[in-house]
């Protein structure tokens, strides 16, 4: 490795390297920024620049793009609680009460230093640890690819809110929602209703468009005239983040940053699935629980730093192995091979100086998403101050020109005009929407896996119980759900003792 | 507020002055959208985008867009829809639509071959078989001696009912095996070649560069090649051919087509340009080494023979990949 | 015009519907339920070689959907018995009736770019539109929202490269 850092330190710190980084860090941040507009879409959008562009140039715009979109996502959903991208909805859970009450600044820098700390954290993993790694995640199946399904399944208790029974319902609707469109084991149509556009199922970004985005305009309606204008002037937001608060961001970091480096690996899930994941750790290890949903800084440092711990994780599939480790990365691999390289550890040997390069890059690229981002979060933070009246159709405009950008098709932004009206529905069934998004995260992966692992096995259960690393995930599955219990027989016996005289 | 409210003008005054100029380059040039209904990842978006780049170094008059819709029938069942004779617009159509789609599920398809004019194809790719390293099989009589004593044959393919499942139900039910034969998908080809190297499914149908890393890890063997005779070049030289022992194959291939009735004097430069940028050697060079492609421009007759040998082998097979 | 609106708006504002919220969930879901798996015939083939079949996920939601509604049914049905109070949902008219205006520009927005098939048109109407909701009286933000909207059409139609 040694030999191979010093020639590509070289072919990394040029002018016109430092300047894509910058150029695509800026736009991933600002795109992801916006509702409507996922980071995959900025990729797919902005592709055709790079073929002009030799590959570690072409590859440090795209890494720009990917990883400061990751923090990007976080912004919209901490000012207007509407996730720029579907990974920064566990953000949303604290980052918008966080700045409802007044603390805007300090919502978007505590999500800015998790998502740098969780990004340089995986950068250095895939530096150090990339083909090791690499090996172990090829090892999991379809048997332990269906385990972790199972392990995010049962996140569905911590985000339920009042009733876990009502965050069920909703997550088997979003289940179900996900086995719209064609079979992935058999290639028979579900649910299509003879609909041909159906047939490909829907995609997350445009559900999450209706779910959240449109969905927070129509509750526009539930304000008062008065509440059109925020007097930011009254709110003293200084962005200060207390040391206790910095006390309380390390391990959720940490955890959330190691959470995010091992989903991310695993081929096929990707950041919605790690900032969940961290989120509902964080809540269950975290001394005071009850905050989570109200405005907790953990919960926003735990679902950041796992979010963008994902991108340097997703990398190590795709560059020892060939295996895109998410979708935005398969598009970015069109970066390298477009210049004549394969990705696999082969090209370690044969092309060592431009893979280091790549990889000493995605640090490089964190540092300026950071430096950025410090200079950013002020004008981010004045979007609570412009008025209403402007913000709600531009926020519109946005989500149908994303939504229709998915595709290409009218048809999108139907599907985006349908989830709101039933986001809006179940909201007045107090109905959680989160439990929705996790079943259309997890929903087509635990079926295909479920059902492939036993065709594998004839039918076979015992595939699930077939490997070591299997049995971990049963553990954990198990640990969670005993934690669920405590939980609830905590609260029952809270709520049934009587209160203590002071 | 003011000073807000000026910043915002000029965003927008910025935005509007960008937005013009580039629309005015825009328009320069008679300018022809590529669209390919598949993945932006894809091979043949790929190859789509360096056509693109190259098309105005070999032609003063038409300039190549490409763009990727994925979405299969759907987004040509759009384009067609949306698109007359002699619109300044190109689709990829390949096997997949007009041989398994076509016979599988027709009522997914609003259209026919008879709605395209053909204008060249773009590259051709040869699919190989390959075999868990374990199984210690090399070439096709290994292959056969293995068939002849399995009671299960599992083969990963990237999607349930695409081309590589047609090739493993034409080869493996040739070969007498097809009740034996059980087809597992996976999302995509990545997926599945790690499933056959990590001894999930015995084997895999995939292209040649989709292997190509986990055959250099030496977790699988490749087999054979779904083509007539061995193949010629590149990492997998030397691998027979399933043809030279008179089983089905077939290549995949991706066709670009303008709408039907669209004059033959355009269609005749378009194809001109796609000729000569196929013949570049850097493209050339690149479909080898990197894409492991194969450069096949094609006669209207090529095509009709592909999609007609391409539907035989689903008509005989169908049973297989998608039992009643 | 304005005026209407005020007075209709000053006599649904008192008007509000309570609805038993879980007893409402577990009644709807069931339902919705039990009309999935009537469909489920007709909207998933499945061939008798499937280890695992397409209906048996979904159906396997539907009879965890139903049995949570049961629960929820039945856990409200001896509150009742109980005398003990429900969990309600106040659900104001008035709020309704703007959501629905909401809902109806964001529909009318999408049929415009559907129609015209161009985008711009959808987003002029939706900036003058909820200008209008919004009883703006500037004319300054009409002006900066439409500037905005054609601003934002033409950075997808003509820097991205998204033909709408």
């Amino acid at each position: 490795m040694l030999q191979h850092i010093i020639p590509a330190s070289g072919l990394l710190f040029t002018l016109q390297n430092i300047l894509w980084i910058n150029i695509g860090v800026f736009i991933g941040a600002v795109f992801a920024a916006i509702p409507g507009l996922t980071v995959i879409l900025c990729v797919i959008l902005f592709l055709p620049v790079t073929y002009s562009m030799s590959a570690i140039p072409g590859m440090m715009f795209l890494l720009g793009i990917y990883c400061a979109g990751g923090y990007g996502g976080s912004v919209s959903a901490i000012l207007i609680n509407t996730p720029g991208t579907p990974h920064a909805a566990a953000t949303m859970l604290d980052g918008h009460p966080l700045s409802k009450a007044g603390r805007t600044k300090a919502a978007l820098k505590i999500a800015l230093y998790a998502s740098t700390f969780g990004g340089i954290f995986s950068a250095l993993a895939l530096l150090f640890l990339g083909p090791q790694v690499a090996k172990l995640a090829a090892q999991l199946g379809t048997p332990e690819c269906f385990m972790v399904c199972v392990f995010g399944l049962t996140i569905i208790a911590g985000v339920s809110g009042k009733s876990m029974v009502r965050g069920i319902i909703a997550a088997c609707l979003g289940l179900l929602i996900s086995c719209i469109g064609s079979d992935p084991m058999t290639s028979y149509d579900r649910f299509t209703f003879g609909v041909n556009r159906l047939y490909l199922g829907l995609d997350l970004a445009v559900c999450l468009i209706g779910l959240f985005a449109l969905v927070e305009i129509v509750s526009r309606a539930e304000q008062k005239p008065g509440e059109l204008h925020m007097d930011t002037k009254k709110m003293h937001d200084n962005g200060a983040i207390t040391k206790e608060e910095y006390k309380r961001m390390a391990r959720p970091t940490i955890m959330g940053s190691l959470i995010g480096v091992l989903v991310g690996i695993i081929p096929g899930t990707g950041a919605s699935e790690a900032s969940w994941f961290s989120y509902s750790q964080a809540k269950s290890m975290s001394k005071h629980p009850e905050e989570f949903g109200h405005g907790s800084v953990e919960g926003v440092a735990a679902a950041e730093s796992a979010n963008n711990a994902v991108t340097g994780a997703t990398l190590i599939p795709l560059l020892t192995l060939g295996i895109p480790g998410d979708g935005t990365v398969a598009i970015m691999l069109s970066a390298l091979m477009i210049n004549g390289l394969n990705p696999g550890l082969s090209l370690f040997t044969t092309q060592g100086d431009i893979m280091y390069a790549i990889m000493l890059g995605l640090i490089l690229v964190n540092i300026f998403m950071l430096l950025q981002g410090k200079i950013l979060t002020p004008i981010f933070a004045k979007v609570v101050s412009i008025p209403q009246e402007i913000l709600t159709p531009i926020i519109v405009i946005f989500c149908f020109a994303g939504a229709y950008s998915v595709n290409k098709n009218y048809f999108d932004v139907c599907v985006a005009l349908v989830f709101c009206v039933l986001a809006w529905i179940l909201r007045k069934l107090d109905m959680p929407p989160v439990p929705i998004l996790l079943g259309l995260v997890l929903g087509k992966m635990t079926e295909t896996n479920f059902r492939r692992a036993l065709l594998i096995s004839n039918g076979s259960p015992k595939i699930f119980v077939s490997s070591v690393y299997c049995w971990i995930f049963i553990g954990l599955i198990v640990l969670a759900v005993g934690t669920i219990l405590r939980g609830k027989i905590k609260d029952r016996k809270a709520k049934a003792a009587p209160p203590k005289e002071e | 507020m003011k000073k807000s409210i000026r910043r915002l003008c000029l965003v927008l005054a910025l935005v509007m002055v960008m937005s013009f100029a580039t629309a005015t380059s825009a328009f320069a040039a008679d300018t022809w959208t590529v669209t390919c209904p598949w993945a932006p990842d894809g091979v043949a978006s790929l190859v789509s985008q360096k056509a693109a780049s190259l098309s105005t170094e070999y032609s003063k008059d038409i300039t190549l867009v490409a763009e990727a819709i994925k979405g299969d029938a759907a987004t040509v069942n759009t384009w067609v829809l949306d698109n007359e004779a002699n619109d300044p617009s190109l689709v990829f159509v390949g096997e997949g639509l007009l041989s398994i789609t076509a016979t599988m599920d027709p009522a997914k398809l609003q259209f026919g071959y008879e709605d395209f004019v053909f204008v060249e194809n773009l590259y051709s790719s040869v699919f190989v078989l390959s075999a868990d390293a374990k199984l210690e099989i090399e070439n096709i009589e290994d292959l056969q001696a293995y068939v002849a004593d399995a009671e299960e044959i599992t083969v990963a393919t990237n999607g349930a009912t695409g081309s590589e499942a047609f090739l493993a139900a034409a080869l493996f039910g040739s070969m007498g095996a097809g009740d034996a034969l059980k087809l597992v998908p996976y999302q995509s080809a990545a997926e599945a070649a790690q499933a056959v190297s990590r001894g999930e499914t015995d084997f895999a149908v995939s292209h040649q560069s989709q292997i190509l890393e986990t055959y250099n890890q030496g977790g699988v063997t490749v087999v054979c090649a779904f083509d007539e005779g061995a193949i010629e070049n590149g990492p997998f030289a030397g691998i027979e051919g399933v043809g030279q022992y008179g089983y089905p194959y077939f290549r995949n291939r991706c066709f670009i087509m303008a709408r039907a009735g669209t004059d033959e004097a355009t269609v005749a430069a378009l194809k001109a340009l796609y000729d000569d940028i196929l013949a570049d050697e850097e493209v050339v060079e690149w479909l080898h080494d990197t894409m492991l492609l194969e450069v096949d421009t094609m006669t209207v007759e090529d095509v009709e023979a592909h999609v007609e040998n391409v539907t035989n082998i689903v008509n005989e097979y169908i049973d297989i990949v998608q039992p009643a | 015009m304005k005026g209407k609106m005020d007075k209709l708006g000053e006599k649904l504002k008192g008007k509000e519907i309570r609805i038993p919220v879980d007893l409402t969930v577990g009644v709807v879901f069931f339902l919705f339920a039990v009309v999935v798996m009537l469909l489920m015939p007709s909207q998933v083939a499945v061939s008798e070689r499937d280890v695992v079949n397409g209906r048996a996920f979904p159906e396997l939601l539907m009879w965890l959907m139903m049995a949570c509604c049961a629960g929820l049914v039945i856990k409200e049905i001896v509150k009742i018995v109980r005398k003990q109070p429900l969990e309600y949902k106040t659900i104001n008219l008035l709020v309704e009736l703007k959501a629905l205006i909401i809902i109806a520009i964001l529909i009318i927005t999408y049929v415009l770019c559907r129609v015209t098939d161009l985008f711009v048109v959808g987003a002029v109407f939706c900036a003058l539109a909820f200008l209008i909701y919004f009883r703006c009286k500037k004319p300054l933000y009409y002006v900066i929202t439409v500037g905005l909207a054609v601003g934002i059409w033409a950075a997808f139609r003509f820097l991205l490269n998204v033909r709408f």
